[in-house]
């Protein structure tokens, strides 16, 4: 998809600052129906996009300030409610913010059951990611099989702590719950079969023609651009960089665990699938180690309410990259300021940089492979500067359109669908469509 | 100490300052205006601490606090710079480190900071569009929530 002129002019403006009149394409913001909102201007140049300015905010519920009026306790588990994926994760490292203001040490058994669990949050996190490019990339059995297996893990984590999504496992200095008794081994049965239902996709996913013409190629940035922009997680592992927390700094128990940095130097959308697919494999070898060796004693320190005074930060790896906390205590009962950045935000700008040089047709791809924490695919209208007309497509005709742009031939049946609307260029205009 | 402290606090002593230890791998370096752009591309050239992990943003009662939060590793450095709150005007450092420009633009919004150089320092990020002028920053110590509430008209959906 790219050519020489448009990997250079990507790499030169890393600094996101041109901007150029061709014409605007706003994205989102809303849907009232489904998913996320978020909004994107897009300057095109016929087919091709050069420039993305973000527009977020739509689902700010302002929990910082909203953190500063409650208990050091109900911020832990109001936390754990900024995301409904990732959510373990949050309250971890809010937990390990604090935990370090106080004098308390966690317990060796309470930092496995973490382990396990936050790495049990990234195989569903991946699982669902690995599914979901399947269903925008046209390839809605992968979509199906991937969220079936996901279940299995699903099942596993409310085995353990009683919930699907949010767990509340979290305490300072410990977790609420042990783990439940002869668990250990149909926790490692499962992780197998997990293992090689990764590896059966990784092989799909490298032979299926539907998701090699889709991603190959697609979203290609360069190392130093990512370095630059401080994209964090996969974003940074898919160009060759090895920024994994888990590693470079390890919390809970990752420094006595079995761990790979899995990273590639392909640097597409194709090469953040194998990424992804190979860290589920990871996990599953994390988890299985854990249970098999989870070391006996307490699981949990009683730590009062009132938080000494101090400053502390600590960051950990979610599913989707470095997520960062800062808590600052004036010796109250309530936080003097709580900072949380979640990964989205990081890698937002190495995902505008992404999009520059790609089609119209390889937005939905391109934005769902950083595993964003918004949704907002559902509606887009379309405003041409010269003619003076504007149009509207939904989310699924924008699927449709992509599908379409690379597989013409499967179009025909769905030919109702895109009737009567007029595309952007007669460029993107295939037989069929 | 590790190796990037030690060539930290060199150029923390350039820039006139000196490196605070919080505890083992994290420290506070406190730098003037004047010399932080100084300090920040020489750790970034020279010390190779590239990552910046966020910008947090503090109400410190007189002044504001900007915290630079750099990783490298197991080292964490925050660099943190105050602007008065009279005038909270603060340089941007998007032509050191591109990845800064929405952390910069969410200060903006949620503390009145003014990045001098920010491409898109006019525009909202995170705050509505129709948020009114008259209101103060959301983080700041003195704005309560009730203020915005009652401001923006919530209060029958509060009810």
């Amino acid at each position: 998809m790219n050519t020489q002129s448009d990997q250079q002019r990507r790499e030169e403006s890393a600094g996101l600052m041109e901007y150029s009149t061709e014409s605007l394409v706003p994205f989102g913001p809303i849907h009232p129906a489904l998913k996320e909102p978020e909004y994107f201007k897009l300057v095109l140049e016929g087919e091709r996009i050069v420039q993305v300015i973000p527009r977020i905010g739509y689902v700010h519920r302002g929990l910082e300030k909203a953190a500063e009026s409650r208990p050091w306790v109900q911020n832990m588990y109001m936390f754990e409610r900024t995301c409904g994926i990732c959510s373990f994760v949050h309250s971890l490292c809010y937990g390990q913010a604090v935990e370090e203001l106080t004098m308390f040490q966690t317990p060796r058994r309470a930092k496995y059951i973490r382990t396990i669990i936050a790495e049990m949050e990234r195989i569903h996190s991946h699982l669902l990611w690995v599914g979901l490019m399947g269903h925008w990339a046209g390839f809605d059995t992968l979509f199906m099989w991937v969220w079936n297996d996901r279940e299995v893990v699903l099942d596993l984590v409310e085995a353990i702590s009683g919930n699907r999504v949010h767990k509340s496992m979290n305490a300072f200095c410990g977790v609420r719950r042990d783990m439940p008794e002869n668990m250990t081994e149909r926790i490692v049965e499962r992780m197998k079969f997990l293992t090689d239902r990764a590896r059966y996709y990784r092989e799909i996913i490298d032979t299926e023609e539907t998701m090699l013409k889709r991603t190959e190629n697609i979203g290609r940035v360069s190392a130093d651009t990512v370095e630059k922009l401080c994209a964090v997680g996969p974003m940074a592992r898919y160009v060759g960089l090895k920024r994994d927390v888990r590693f470079n700094d390890p919390y809970a128990a990752y420094d006595e665990v079995p761990l790979d940095v899995v990273t590639t130097t392909q640097g597409d959308v194709h090469a953040l699938l194998r990424l992804r697919l190979d860290e589920l494999v990871v996990s599953a070898n994390i988890v299985s180690y854990a249970v098999k060796n989870l070391p006996d004693g307490p699981i949990r320190v009683k730590v009062p309410p009132i938080i000494p005074a101090g400053e502390h930060s600590s960051h950990c790896e979610a599913p989707r990259g470095e997520i960062f906390y800062y808590a600052k205590s004036s010796g109250g009962r309530t936080p003097e300021r709580v900072k949380s950045r979640q990964p989205t935000m990081a890698n937002l700008p190495t995902a505008l940089e992404m999009l520059k040089g790609q089609t119209l047709a390889d937005i939905p791809i391109v934005l769902t492979a950083i595993d964003p924490c918004f949704g907002c695919m559902d509606r887009m209208s379309f405003y041409d500067t010269e003619t003076n007309k504007q149009w509207t497509w939904s989310g699924e005709e924008l699927r449709q359109y992509g599908i379409n742009y690379y597989f013409p031939e499967r179009s025909r049946k769905k030919k109702g669908l895109m009737k009567g609307i007029r595309p952007l260029t007669g460029q993107c205009l295939r037989e069929g469509f | 100490m590790s190796e990037t402290l030690v060539q930290v606090e060199k150029y923390a002593e350039e820039a006139g300052t000196k490196v605070n230890s919080l505890r083992k791998n994290e420290s506070l370096v406190e730098v003037s205006q004047d010399h932080l752009k100084a300090f920040l591309t020489h750790l970034v050239n020279d010390v190779h601490v590239r990552h910046l992990m966020t910008i947090t943003g503090l109400d410190l009662g007189q002044n504001l606090g900007i915290t630079y939060e750099f990783n490298l590793e197991r080292d964490t450095i925050h660099v943190r710079t105050l602007v008065p709150k009279t005038k909270p005007d603060a340089l941007s450092i998007v032509d050191i480190i591109p990845g800064a420009i929405l952390y910069e633009m969410e200060l903006h919004d949620m503390f009145g900071i003014q990045f001098l150089g920010n491409p898109w320092k006019d525009q909202k990020l995170l705050l509505p569009d129709e948020w009114p002028a008259d209101l103060p920053p959301p983080l700041l110590k003195t704005t309560k929530a009730d203020q915005i509430r009652r401001r923006l008209g919530l209060e029958a959906v509060k009810q």
